[in-house]
């Protein structure tokens, strides 16, 4: 009879189910608060909604440096000055769209809108299931850069008109490229005109695609350690900055005129300057409504920020731990940021 | 072949093989004349075929994000659905971070010793306590929480739909190439519709796992079920236990083993998803990985990537060692430890005899929840000591980062010719011959001929209509890259994993010290090491190459190995009175007689390569990897899914080829 004979094992595991359930949530909430340590930069396992000041706030906040520094110093405000229960969820900037127009995820706070072009069409402009929350201050640009000493080495390089002459192009050719010289494309989910800004242009340059952000700055640190030629698509704010000298091409300046031949192959001119943007489920204002005002209102400048950042990637600080010491000492700035009623 | 009864002409090998001939020399011929005297002919398949499906999936994407919120099907169906899984899975996860680290440290060793013995407890153990030591404790135990629940919900779904495709011969044929899409499509291109569905963090990832590791389970429990012995089910029969007391009382015991190898493939492919659904805010170790290596920090996405692998033996091993133990085992042959004795033992002498019966079988699982339970209850009322402490640290972090940098700074000089050389002499030539010196038909005609010599005219058949499927899906081009970035990686995982197969065969102590090797590089995630291959071998299709290498290696090795032991020892001796030398032995009895085994290494390998195609276009592979990256990156989830279906098809295709080849030579 092995199916009886099983019974008795399968209640066991049962109980021993249960029990450790039972301890788990019996457990005073102290414990963990007070132990010594707060657990390392992941999320406190937070429980699910239920605050005084109405639902749980989730933001989104994008694994790059500068996007966890916004959440948190948007999180201890959210916590500290209006009471609202804060859960971080780390996704992927373009996995967040459906999810904010869902509601699932409240607010995201550092859009580039030159890599979301067409999330912003669909889900701001057409659906509006998704709300713009204002700029957050911080103004970035895409651009063509090179290592400053391929600059010092060959001045001509400094702008685009270098890149015609096919021996100074030829310095970038790898095996990929053959003669051409190689210029290496971005993170795939940005907006991209290179091949046709090289082809309107006259370059002796193709373009290689990198397939994303990590490998672009693998090739750089490469690149860098051995004093070797690479042209890249890249932007400012960067932690990269901080670590490695580098330059921007020189391309023809942006114009709205150039701008308006993108659907026909016909951008010839620099990339245009981006001004971050905030953006919020549409049903925020409704739900939480001093919470959708703080957010409205947070901006602050590219030094808060790139302050901010340093302080992680150059200290080694937890996000959380940079934003707090900026919420300690800016409260000036952020204080303009809460509900006035 | 098969054998037949009377020969008729047609029907006699030699005829057999001149027809053969004479086929290899016509379709040699077609190709020939496609691709030089008819160059009109395109290279490209044909844009205007295309099937356009891409607009009608993001018309049904924008669909279902407009009516998310108030449609009937999500207000009542998935919403609710996803809240419940949500709670369960905050429950565990709490469960796992309530409790002091020293209980559960405890609890696993303990759970290892009753599994294994007493290495496996301090494996188990020791994953924990480095866990600890690194500094990810609470990410180890979100990912633990995440692959247990995940597990729950595996078997839950999968052992029952396995029960009734071992039922029904229609719902296992409808089902195989179900499961077959799940495990080739890659898991990128439908990160987004999972997330259309089940909302953000947890509850998708659970979801996306389990698409992808579902189907060993199901596959298994109908294998297990299926190939219960006969004689057993038809002498139940014959005492009038009816269908379903049948399917309990005898066939699920005796597919037991089955089933639970299942479990254990199901909790290997999970936790190859820990980092994409990390991308979807799973959290815990996959977000560890993805946050280090956005600063470059090879080292600390190298802890967690540690962690993981630990995580991932750790619960093969467990899983594996439930497959060996005997539940029911008389007391007689149990273990005399501690568990052995007091209480369970004491009790069982007091107790009637029915109830003494059970408390002597599971004495040691009685003693080992009561010692659970001492310690938990030690642990809230006396000696909490909450979360690992922080400042026990143990680091790899420097060391690491040093060893890559010193490699990129002293290595490149080999690396860097190597990997332009595989460029010009390999993949160059490769992709050229596919893309512009063969025209699509003479590339159909010449697979399709390739799929009849294996297995015959409906493989062939099938082949070429899927391959013209991938041409109406209008990703020709890109599949004709990495088809040709396939064949080298196949070929070269092949030409290193066989011999370092022999060689393991021939070694046991070789054979020792590899497998922790294998079993990293099975486990690791290729996101750790592909920024230092990326410093080596710059970016571009090389990176690519080497993760699917890496990543393929393992089962190749593994099972080419598996296949040369399997020779039985009277063979080898046989060849070896008659005085053949080892080497002999091993070129005319060993690798001949081990034959299918490697084919199934092929086969192993040919699949796990092509669950890299995604990995190796994020790192500069172009191809179909790149194309279904961009329908994640850039909000078109039909081009994604155009790309992954032709993902599936490759695969398919080079699957079924190579199992009817494995198959012909047995």
């Amino acid at each position: 009879m092995p199916k009886l004979r099983r019974m008795p094992l399968v209640v066991l595991l049962l109980t021993m189910a249960l029990l450790l359930a039972a301890c788990g949530t019996q457990t005073p909430a102290a414990p963990p608060a007070v132990s010594d340590a707060p657990p390392a930069e992941a999320e406190a396992p937070a429980s699910p909604p239920q605050t005084p000041n109405g639902m749980t706030i989730t933001l989104a906040e994008n694994p790059w440096t500068g996007s966890s520094v916004n959440v948190y110093v948007a999180k201890i405000l959210l916590e500290e000055q209006l009471g609202y229960t804060v859960e971080v969820v780390t996704v992927d900037e373009n996995i967040q769209w459906s999810a904010l127009a869902s509601g699932d995820l409240s607010a995201t706070l550092e859009i580039w809108p030159s890599g979301h072009a067409d999330n912003v069409q669909q889900y701001i402009v057409e659906q509006q299931l998704v709300e713009d929350l204002g700029p957050l201050g911080v103004i970035g640009k895409i651009g063509w850069y090179l290592p400053t000493y391929m600059v010092e080495q060959h001045p001509e390089l400094a702008t685009y008109e270098g890149f015609r002459d096919p021996e100074l192009a030829a310095l970038f050719s790898t095996a990929e490229t053959g003669v051409a010289g190689q210029f290496l494309g971005g993170d795939p989910s940005w907006v991209q005109y290179d091949e046709d800004i090289i082809a309107n242009l006259g370059l002796n340059l193709q373009v290689v695609q990198s397939g994303s952000e990590q490998a672009v700055m693998a090739a750089l640190d490469a690149a860098y350690s051995r004093n070797a030629p690479l042209l890249f698509y890249f932007w400012t704010p960067h932690s990269v900055h901080a670590k490695y000298d580098l330059t921007e091409v020189q391309l023809p300046p942006y114009t709205d005129t150039c701008y308006d031949q993108a659907d026909t192959g016909g951008i010839a001119c620099d990339y245009p300057e981006d001004v971050l943007f905030k953006a919020a489920w549409a049903g925020l204002q409704a739900q939480a409504p001093s919470a959708y005002a703080l957010l409205s209102n947070m901006r602050y400048s590219n030094e808060d920020q790139i302050s901010m950042i340093a302080a992680v990637e150059l200290e080694n600080l937890e996000p959380e731990d940079a934003a707090r010491a900026w919420v300690e000492a800016n409260e000036a700035t952020w204080r303009t940021w809460l509900p006035t009623n | 072949m098969t054998t037949r009864s009377q020969p008729l002409p047609f029907e006699q090998p030699s005829f057999q093989l001149f027809l053969q001939a004479l086929m290899w020399v016509g379709v040699a011929l077609g190709i020939g004349v496609l691709a030089v005297a008819w160059p009109a002919v395109p290279r490209a398949f044909p844009e205007a075929w295309n099937l356009g499906l891409r607009a009608p999936i993001d018309e049904f994407q924008r669909w279902v994000i407009a009516n998310r919120a108030t449609h009937p099907v999500f207000v009542f169906g998935f919403t609710p659905l996803s809240r419940g899984i949500d709670q369960a899975l905050r429950l565990s996860e709490q469960m796992l971070l309530r409790p002091s680290w020293y209980v559960l440290l405890l609890i696993f060793g303990l759970f290892g010793y009753l599994a294994g013995g007493v290495r496996l407890s301090l494996f188990c153990a020791g994953s924990l306590l480095l866990a600890g030591l690194f500094g990810l404790w609470v990410p180890t135990m979100q990912t633990l929480a995440l692959m247990l629940a995940t597990l729950v919900l595996a078997i839950l779904i999968g052992v029952p739909l396995g029960m009734a495709a071992a039922a029904s011969n229609r719902l296992d044929r409808v089902l195989r190439p179900v499961l077959d899409a799940m495990q080739t499509i890659p898991a990128f291109v439908y990160l987004v519709p999972v997330l259309l569905f089940f909302g953000v963090a947890r509850v998708p990832a659970v979801i996306a796992t389990l698409i992808y590791a579902l189907p060993p389970i199901i596959r298994l429990t109908n294998l297990g079920i299926r190939q219960s012995n006969q004689a057993a089910v038809e002498a139940a029969q014959a005492f009038g236990a009816t269908r379903w007391q049948i399917l309990r009382g005898v066939q699920l015991p005796l597919a037991l083993p089955s089933i639970l190898m299942g479990v254990n493939q199901t909790i290997m492919m999970a936790l190859s998803m820990v980092v994409i659904a990390a991308m979807i805010g799973a959290g815990g170790l996959g977000r560890e990985v993805l946050v280090a290596l956005q600063r470059l920090n090879v080292g600390r996405a190298l802890e967690a990537g540690l962690v993981i692998v630990c995580i991932a033996m750790l619960l093969d091993r467990l899983s594996a060692a439930l497959t060996r133990i005997d539940f029911a085992a008389p007391v007689t042959t149990q273990r005399k430890d501690f568990l052995a004795h007091w209480p369970a033992s004491a009790l069982a002498a007091r107790l009637p005899h029915d109830l003494a019966y059970y408390f002597q079988t599971y004495g040691r699982f009685i003693n080992a929840l009561l010692l659970c339970v001492v310690v938990v209850l030690v642990d809230v009322l006396v000696w909490g000591l909450g979360s690992f402490p922080s400042d026990w640290r143990w680091s790899l972090r420097e060391p690491a980062n040093f060893a890559v940098t010193w490699a990129r700074d002293n290595l490149y000089f080999i690396t860097g010719p190597l990997s332009d050389g595989i460029i010009y002499y390999l993949l160059n030539p490769s992709r050229d011959l596919l893309l512009n010196h063969l025209p699509w038909p003479a590339i159909i005609l010449a697979i399709a001929a390739i799929a009849y010599a294996s297995g015959g005219l409906r493989l062939a058949l099938g082949t070429a209509a899927g391959l013209v499927m991938i041409g109406l899906l209008g990703m020709w081009a890109p599949a004709m890259e990495t088809l040709s970035q396939v064949i080298l990686m196949v070929l070269m995982t092949v030409l290193i994993a066989v011999p370092i197969g022999v060689v393991a065969s021939q070694s046991p102590r070789f054979s020792a010290a590899l497998r922790p090797i294998l079993d990293i590089l099975q486990t690791i995630p290729a996101f750790v090491y592909l920024v230092p291959v990326i410093m080596l071998f710059n970016i571009g299709r090389v990176p690519g190459l080497i993760a699917a290498v890496l990543y393929a290696l393992p089962p190749g090795i593994r099972l080419t190995q598996l296949g040369i032991e399997m020779v039985p020892k009277v063979t080898v001796e046989a060849a070896e009175s008659f005085g053949s030398s080892r080497l002999q032995t091993m070129i005319k009895v060993q690798i001949p007689q081990a034959l299918p085994s490697i084919m199934l290494a092929i086969n192993q390998i040919i699949i796990m390569v092509l669950a890299m195609v995604i990995i190796a276009g994020l790192v500069g592979g172009a191809g179909l990897g790149i194309e279904a990256v961009r329908g994640l990156a850039r909000n078109e989830t039909g081009r994604g899914i155009e790309a992954g279906l032709s993902i599936m098809i490759l695969a398919i295709i080079l699957d079924r080829i190579t199992q009817a080849w494995a198959r012909s030579k047995t």
